[in-house]
Formats: C-alpha cells, sequence, structure tokens
C-alpha cells in the first residue's frame, strides 16, 4: 500500500511543514496547539501505517527479494544531496528503528496534548515542538552520516530554547549546560565521522557502504574512533561520569520537556551506538567491552543510589534514567545478540515509562506547586487518579512483572549472566535499591497521612489533558508488559543482521 | 602588445575605479545620498553578476594575460565573489547608517577603492603588485574606519589602524624586499624553486629565508588579526562606523588571507615542514584566545571582533594541513564568513540607525522589539557557532574534516589536534553566541518596537538568505572551491 511513496521522508516533513504554520500564526497564538496536534496526529497515523507495514524479518526472505529492501532497510529512499562530498539524503528503517520511531510521534502527539494550557508563547512552544520531532525523527531513520549529524544538531536547539525559555528558575544555566555539553559531544562523533569516511575511502557518507569498510579498519584506528562515539554518544545516553547536564536540564525543563528529553533524546545515544559504533567497528568495540560494561554497572547503582537521596520527586525520576539507561549500555556491552535487543527494548520501555512518570511529576507541580516529598503526604485521598497512575509507573519503572521493563531489564541479566556469570547479582542489587527508592517516594508522597505543608482544600486531580495522555501510554506499558514480542519480534532479526560483522552474530 | 590589451583583464576594476572617482562630483549633484548608493552599488552587482556568469559559463581558464603580475583565476574569482558580496552588503545598509556625518561621495569612493584593492591582492601572482593591493585596500579603509568625524573613538580607531597597518605594511615590504634577496624574483610561482637553488648554493641563506617568511606572517598576521597581532581589531571595529566594521571584518580580513594562501601555499610551499608546526600552534593560539575573550565582552561588536580572531585562527589551519581539499575548506569558509559576519554586523547597525546601542543588554527582549531582526541574529550566531544545517557548519566541516583527512597516512598525524582545537573552540564558542541569543529570546527588554531599516534590512535579508542557502546546499559551493584550490596547486 505504501510502494512508491517517500513514506519516511513524508513523516518527517509533517511536522516540519507544521512548526512552519505555528511560527507564523502571528497574533492568533491560540490556534498553534491545534496547528501543532493536527500535525503530531498525522505524524503518529502515518506512523502507525508504516508500523503494520513493516515486513517483519526481510533478512530471510528469498534471495534475490532482499535487494528490493536494500540491505533489510525498508521504506528506503535515496536521492544526492551534496554529489562533491559524496552526501546522500538516504532514509530507510529497519527493527531497531521502527519502536523508537513510533515512539517519537506518539510521545510528541501526547506531549503536545499535555502541554494543552500552555499560556506562554505558545506559538514558540508548539512550535519548537515539532522543530524537536523533525530532528529525532531524522535520526532514527537517517543512513547517511552527514544527515544523520545534521539532525542530531538541529534538535539541540529547540530543547535550548524550550529548557531557556519555558524552564525553572535556574534555567539559564541549565540550557546553557545542556546546549554546551551535548554540542562537545556531538563534535566528538563528528571527528569520529570523519576518521570513518577519509579512511574508509570511498567517497561516500553513506553508513552501510562506510559499515562494509570500516570492519576491516586496523585494530588501532578503530579502537580511537570507536572510543571519540562512546563519548559521543554516551554522553546522551547519558553515562557516568558524562551525566552531570542530565539533573540540571531536567529539574529545570517544562514537563513536557523533560518528557521528551528523557523518553527520545536518551534514546538517540543508545540508537547511534547499536546503528553506527558497535556494527561498524567490531573489534574496537571488543576491545572497549569491559569498559563499557564497567560504565553501565556503575550508571545502574549509582543512579539508583542517587535516587536515594533526591527530595525533588522530577529529579529522583531524572536520576532513574541515568540508571535505567545503563541497562542499555549494559545490554551493548554483551556484544551478544539477546543484550543488544534487551538493550534496544529497555529504550522502547524507558521511553514509554520515564514518559509517564515525568508527567506525573508534573501534574503534581501543577497541582500541589510544588514536587518536594516532604511537602507532600496523602494525596491519595484528595487525588486518586494521580495516585493510581504515578503508582502505576513507579511499579513500572521498578520492573515489576507484566509491565514492559521487566522484560527488557530481565533479558539484560540473562545476557550479562551468560557473558559474565555471578557479577550479574551487582545490577541486580541496583533493582533492589530502585524498589527501596520508588516505594519509599510513593509512601511518603501519595500515602500516610494528608500534608499540611500545603494548602490542600482546592486540591483537584487530573486535568483531562493530563490524564488522557498519561491513561493511553499506561495502557501501552501493560500491553507491552505482557506481549513484548510485539516489538522483540521486530528488533530480534535487524539485531541478528547487524551483528554479522561478529561472525554470525 | 597594446596598452588596452594589457588593460583588459583589469576592465572590472577599471570600472570601479570610475564610478569611485565619479561618486565626489555626484555628491555635490543629488540632495538625496540613497542615490549615491545606488549609483555605488551598480559596478559591484555588475561585477557580482560577472563573476557569477562567468562561473555559470564554465570560463575560469586562466587567461593567458600578457601581464604576467595577475592571473584571473577561479582563486580570485571566489575571492572577488566574497569581497563584492560583502561590499554590496555594506553599500546597501550604508545610507541609514551614515546620516548625520557629511562626504558620502567619498564614503563610497573608498569603499570601491577598498574593494578595488581586496580583487587586485586575490589575482595578483606577483609580490609587487600584492603589495600594491594591499596599501589600496588598507588606506581606503583608514579613512574609513575615521569616517564619522565627530565621534571620539571613531577618530581613535582610525589613528589606530593606521599606525598598526602602517608598521604592518612596512613589515609586509621588508619580507617581500628579503624574499626577492634569497630568491631573486618577486614572482611568487617562481619563489620556491629559485629559494631551494639558493638555499642549496649559499650557507646562511636559508635563515634569511626564515625570517622573510616571519616578518611575512607578522605582516599579513596584523592584517587578518591573527595573535598575537590581534590587538588592533576590536577597538577599531568597535569604533569604526558599524557598516565599515562590517566592511573590515568580512573583507579586510578575507584579503590578508588571500595573500596568505598565495605565498605560503604557492610561494613557500618547498619550505612546508620548516613552518608548518609553527603556524599551526598559531591557529591553535589565535582561536583559543579569540574565543577566550570573546566570552567575556559585553559589547556585541568587540564579541563579533573577538569572534573573528578564533574564524582567523580556524581559516589559518588552512597553512599547515597544505592540502587542495584543505584550501577549497578555507575558501569555503571565506565565503560562508563573509556573509555570516557582514550580515551580524549590519544587524548591530540596523539596531544602530535605530538609536539602539550595541551592548549585550541593549539586545534585551529583542525578540518583542523586532522579530525579525531577532531571528536574523539568531541565524547568524548559529551559523558563526557551526550548528547545521546552516552555512557555517557546512565550511567548517570541510575545513575540519580535511585537518582529519590530512593526519591520516601517510600524512603528519599531528594534524589531528588541529581539528580537535578546531572542535573544542566551536564548543566554547557557541557559549557567547548562544547568550546573545539568550539575551534576545530569554531575557525581557523595553517594551517599544524597532522598525527595521529597509535598506539594511535587504542587506540583511541577503546575508541571511546566502547562509541558509549554503548551508542547506553548498554541493556548487564546494566543487568551485575545489576547482579553485586545484587552479592553484597546479597552475
Amino acid at each position: 500500500m505504501l510502494e512508491g511513496i517517500p513514506v519516511l521522508s513524508l513523516i518527517i516533513l509533517l511536522p516540519l511543514v507544521g512548526s512552519l504554520i505555528a511560527f507564523s500564526l502571528g497574533k492568533r497564538e491560540d490556534l498553534a496547539k491545534w496547528v501543532a496536534l493536527g500535525f503530531a496526529l498525522a505524524a503518529f497515523i502515518l506512523s502507525l501505517v508504516v508500523a503494520f507495514e513493516f515486513v517483519v524479518d526481510p533478512y530471510s526472505a528469498p534471495s534475490g527479494t532482499i535487494e528490493s529492501y536494500s540491505n533489510g532497510y525498508q521504506f528506503y529512499e535515496s536521492h544526492v544531496w551534496i554529489e562533491t562530498l559524496g552526501i546522500n539524503y538516504m532514509v530507510g528503517m529497519d527493527g531497531i528503528s521502527l519502536p523508537l520511531f513510533v515512539l517519537t510521534t506518539l510521545l510528541c502527539l501526547l506531549s503536545i496534548v499535555f502541554s494543552w494550557d500552555t499560556k506562554k508563547r505558545p506559538k514558540e512552544y508548539f512550535g519548537l515542538m515539532l522543530v524537536l520531532e523533525v530532528g529525532v525523527l531524522g535520526v532514527f531513520v537517517s543512513l547517511d552520516y552527514f544527515m544523520f549529524y545534521v539532525f542530531w544538531e538541529i534538535v539541540l536547539i529547540p530543547m535550548y530554547f524550550m529548557i531557556g525559555v519555558w524552564g525553572g528558575p535556574n534555567r539559564d544555566y541549565a540550557a546553557i549546560k545542556f546546549f554546551i555539553y551535548t554540542h562537545i559531544a556531538s563534535l566528538a562523533m563528528l571527528i569520529a565521522i570523519m576518521a570513518m569516511y577519509f579512511e574508509a575511502g570511498i567517497e561516500t557518507f553513506s553508513m552501510v557502504a562506510i559499515a562494509e569498510e570500516s570492519v576491516g579498519f586496523s585494530r588501532n584506528i578503530q579502537f580511537a574512533i570507536f572510543a571519540a562515539m562512546l563519548f559521543g554518544f554516551g554522553v546522551k545516553l547519558p553515562m557516568v561520569p558524562f551525566h552531570t547536564w542530565l539533573p540540571d536540564a531536567h529539574v529545570e525543563a517544562p514537563t513536557a520537556g523533560s518528557v521528551l528529553l528523557a523518553g527520545l533524546l536518551l534514546k538517540m545515544g543508545g540508537y547511534g551506538l547499536i546503528r553506527v559504533a558497535i556494527p561498524s567497528l567490531p573489534t574496537g568495540a571488543e576491545d572497549m567491552m569491559i569498559v563499557m560494561a564497567v560504565i553501565a554497572v556503575v550508571s545502574i547503582v549509582y543512579g539508583a543510589v542517587l535516587c536515594l537521596a533526591q527530595t525533588d520527586l522530577k529529579k529522583m525520576v531524572a536520576y532513574s534514567s541515568i540508571s535505567h539507561m545503563g541497562f542499555v549500555l549494559l545490554g551493548y556491552a554483551t556484544l551478544g545478540e539477546l543484550g543488544i535487543v534487551a538493550g534496544v527494548f529497555q529504550m522502547f520501555a524507558h521511553g514509554l515509562v520515564t514518559a509517564v512518570l515525568f508527567m506525573m511529576c508534573g501534574v503534581l507541580q501543577h497541582k500541589c506547586g510544588t514536587r518536594l516529598i516532604p511537602k507532600l503526604g496523602g494525596l491519595a485521598k484528595k487525588m486518586p487518579i494521580a495516585a493510581t497512575l504515578l503508582t502505576v509507573g513507579f511499579l513500572a519503572s521498578l520492573g515489576l512483572p507484566g509491565l514492559v521493563s521487566f522484560a527488557a531489564e530481565f533479558m539484560v541479566f540473562a545476557a550479562m549472566f551468560f557473558k559474565w556469570g555471578m557479577w550479574v547479582f551487582v545490577p541486580i542489587g541496583a533493582v533492589a535499591i530502585t524498589a527501596g527508592y520508588y516505594l519509599w517516594a510513593l509512601q511518603r508522597s501519595m500515602f500516610g497521612p494528608l500534608t499540611d505543608r500545603i494548602d490542600t482544600s482546592h486540591l483537584k486531580d487530573v486535568d483531562w489533558y493530563e490524564g488522557v495522555p498519561v491513561a493511553i501510554l499506561v495502557v501501552l506499558i501493560a500491553i507491552f508488559g505482557v506481549f513484548p514480542s510485539l516489538v522483540f519480534d521486530r528488533i530480534w532479526p535487524a539485531v541478528d543482521f547487524a551483528l554479522r560483522a561478529f561472525g554470525g552474530g | 602588445m597594446t596598452v588596452l590589451s594589457m588593460l583588459e583583464p583589469f576592465l572590472p576594476q577599471l570600472l570601479l575605479v570610475v564610478f569611485a572617482l565619479m561618486m565626489p562630483a555626484l555628491d555635490y549633484i543629488f540632495k538625496d545620498k540613497r542615490i549615491l548608493a545606488a549609483v555605488a552599488l551598480a559596478p559591484l552587482v555588475g561585477y557580482a553578476v560577472m563573476l557569477v556568469a562567468w562561473t555559470l559559463a564554465g570560463v575560469w581558464e586562466p587567461s593567458e594575460s600578457e601581464i604576467s603580475l595577475i592571473e584571473v583565476d577561479l582563486f580570485s574569482g571566489v575571492f572577488a565573489l566574497a569581497f563584492v558580496s560583502v561590499g554590496i552588503i555594506v553599500v546597501l545598509s550604508s545610507p541609514e547608517s551614515i546620516r548625520q556625518e557629511r562626504n558620502h561621495g567619498e564614503y563610497y569612493a573608498l569603499i570601491l577603492l577598498a574593494v578595488i584593492g581586496m580583487t587586485v591582492v586575490a589575482m595578483s601572482t606577483d609580490l609587487i603588485l600584492l603589495f600594491v593591493g594591499l596599501e589600496v585596500a588598507g588606506i581606503a579603509s583608514f579613512a574609513l574606519s575615521g569616517f564619522s568625524k565627530r565621534e571620539k573613538r571613531s577618530a581613535e580607531a582610525a589613528t589606530k589602524y593606521f599606525i598598526v597597518g602602517g608598521f604592518s605594511s612596512a613589515l609586509t615590504l621588508f619580507a617581500i624586499s628579503l624574499f626577492y634577496g634569497v630568491s631573486g624574483t618577486t614572482a611568487i610561482a617562481d619563489m620556491g624553486p629559485a629559494m631551494e637553488a639558493m638555499f642549496s648554493s649559499f650557507d646562511g641563506m636559508a635563515s634569511v629565508g626564515t625570517l622573510a617568511t616571519v616578518m611575512i606572517l607578522a605582516g599579513l598576521g596584523f592584517k587578518v588579526a591573527i595573535v598575537p597581532f590581534h590587538m588592533w581589531a576590536p577597538d577599531v571595529y568597535e569604533g569604526s562606523p558599524n557598516p565599515i566594521s562590517g566592511l573590515l571584518a568580512a573583507a579586510s580580513k578575507k584579503m590578508g588571507f588571500a595573500a596568505l594562501f598565495k605565498i605560503f601555499l604557492v610561494g613557500l610551499l618547498v619550505t612546508k615542514a620548516d613552518w608548518d608546526v609553527a603556524v599551526a600552534v598559531i591557529a591553535i593560539i589565535t582561536m583559543t584566545v579569540g574565543n577566550l575573550i570573546a566570552v567575556s565582552q559585553t559589547n556585541i561588536k568587540r564579541m563579533l571582533a573577538y569572534s573573528s580572531v578564533a574564524q582567523a585562527g580556524y581559516i589559518l589551519m588552512v597553512l599547515p594541513i597544505g592540502t587542495e581539499y584543505a584550501l577549497a575548506g578555507g575558501l569555503f569558509h571565506v565565503l560562508t564568513h563573509a556573509f555570516m559576519k557582514s550580515g551580524a554586523f549590519m544587524v548591530v547597525s540596523a539596531m544602530g540607525a535605530r538609536g539602539v546601542g550595541e551592548s549585550l543588554n541593549d539586545f534585551k527582549g529583542l525578540r518583542t522589539r523586532s522579530p525579525l531582526l531577532a531571528l536574523a541574529m539568531t541565524l547568524l550566531l548559529l551559523s558563526l557557532a557551526g550548528i547545521p544545517p546552516l552555512a557555517g557548519f557546512a565550511s567548517k566541516f570541510v575545513l575540519f574534516s580535511s585537518a582529519v583527512y590530512g593526519s591520516l597516512d601517510p600524512g603528519p598525524s599531528w594534524l589531528i589536534w588541529l581539528a580537535v582545537a578546531g572542535i573544542l573552540n566551536s564548543a566554547l564558542s557557541l557559549y557567547y553566541y548562544a547568550r546573545v541569543i539568550k539575551y534576545m529570546y530569554m531575557e525581557k527588554g523595553p517594551e517599544d518596537r524597532i522598525s527595521v531599516p529597509r535598506l539594511t534590512g535587504v542587506a540583511i535579508l541577503f546575508a541571511v538568505v546566502m547562509t541558509v542557502v549554503l548551508g542547506i546546499y553548498f554541493d556548487a559551493v564546494v566543487e568551485l572551491c575545489q576547482q579553485a584550490a586545484g587552479g592553484l596547486f597546479n597552475p
């Protein structure tokens, strides 16, 4: 049904057009959210069509037919862009990009709904959100390094403005720190890209073509390029010790900004590692395997311990992201099929769960005027729906079986056990801490006697535009928790194919 | 050889001279000074159209010029395009900026003369003519920087510029005489082989050659404001009338690079091993110092001046890398920087024309006071910082990647540090560019609106459009720069 339609370009184009319309609304600022909603909804629906049209396993198709997918990439498009330098406009999708792509259109749509009552400079707010969507979508389907980098950097600008204009009291510092910190990381990645381009010497920035050359690079070169890429992607992930921009950015960002930051921007780092770094530089990845594993475990444990110490609910969720994204890196570090599939799935799961958590933090901030745990308490009596949603979110995040994170984390542990045996108990210990800080925070903020530190007499439960997006996410968390294979089946063949450089995966 | 055929390659310059000489006379005829700008614009636009037409028609065959002093090749064409574009932008925004001043005729005449000098530098293949070009452009610029006669700081700028410029000219001339001594020629292309022959037959000549190299680097270093010869730049840029600051930063500086490229990559390529590390270190110091000092500036023009110093450091990378691809990147960056930097100065100029100051605080809340100016400034600054998909990113991409390319086998591997330094500096520069954006979009300013002066607005629009277009589609330009670079290396 999608034969001959450049559907991926169309999906990227929709929010771009939407943002241009939103920016040029002039005095009719109240229309901005409708424009944003319309275009984000259109992009989401189209991405669902793509998801249903997606061929689960193009690699085992009879030989000869695989050509039509171009190396397993579906909905493939290629146009010459800058001929002199070998830069092409090249997009395509495989099982790794599909879940993240749909996650992007979904979270952008829900964030727009969640921000329905934004009164401050709405046309810029919604316009920037759509620009951000363009960037993230572009990253997830680019098959050309130059394009990939352009989209990667485009994401920074709307996020800088979102934190800087609509953020909390310390927004100036947080915005500039976010911008520069992640920009430095991007630039390290840029050097790595340039080195790969010239070392391959085939005068094209095509990821697929370069990957075929780069697996044959000498050990030292692979190591150096991989190290630069690990830094570039790792800052976004974020991995300890390059995580310090994240709590600042999250605490100051507006709720929708946090949702997109944690739900999508962090995933860009994890996506880059598996799309580019690991398959293209196998020996480099093997040499860095232990480093990645150690950083991953440290991120998991350190993030969890920091969560215990937080009194700000949002800051706690932010630190929990560091811990949970550590699982992604840990899965990758095993360099085995199971671990990497688990890592990709963990990104998808974390995207859903963390969006719920940040949205609920936003709700509390909105209704109670504070997110400080000591000031809250017993809110379940006044806000039963909010308490329910927050509880489900916390339970999902701590890895309750039957909810989406459990499947991912369990597989990461399994992969690690096969690789490193009993060391697996270190990150498992962190999961106990995770359960600890979530339940403790829940106990103090939602249950027990009603707080008298804030005025609770006029406390209302969630508004529709806040409740609906969270409820949708909660339903999805349950569905994918029970049927993780809906996503697994699509990730697996793609990872299997990507790892062919490791001798059959 | 008739006089006419001798002058043929100079036709565009002659046209500019005629217009320049006409200008003061026209000043007496026309009451409306905007007509003067229109007249001054005519030869510039004509020259630009001619350059573009030549490029499209592909007629940049090195013309068999009957005088060996110049060569109208693609290399000179790219530079001329940058100079003329900046000239157009500057002239367009001038009527509104220098309204209060007198002697408009002389002002435009001087701008045209400066452009003539710059293009001559880009075309010359001989040190003597190159020096003449430098002086023509230099003397015109001294006078222009002091044009706001009632302003003390403008006079100060002119004095400072004149003294420093004179000193740098003396250094350059001294270097040229030494080069003549060690090579017996002033033709840039013949210098290298002649010097090699001289060095191998006379002991001690090599040290004279080194002295000359240092002198020429210092002399031209003042022109392009590389550290430690940069001190004059912020004071002069700050004191000059706003459009002239744009001319100095975006065009005069590039003239210095035209000369540096010619002398170092054609004449001195044979002794590259002697100077490449030193120049690389200077390049890194220049970009770092420029960016570090720019961070602490509260005056936008001074900030842009230091940012220019940093950009000079980036372009200087071309010399130690010394490959065709690097030169292509350098030319591309020269071109894009001409648009972004002159555009940024024109934004300051537009605000100045409406009586708004040029300090960081004056940019507070520009979003509400003039959304278009704020948007233009944002795009230009992000481009200067090298954020895709804007022109500054594209040219930096080519430039920095040439350092990575040069560092791979068989090149010297230390070249990679040039790319690393450039990239770290780009991140550093983002801090002060983003701060201006923060002031414009995130701070509250006065409520009154600023209407954009019409002509300056057109100039800014031109610069912004070029910045965006060259960022999204730069295939043709990169190819052009590669051809130009190839032409310089393999004549």
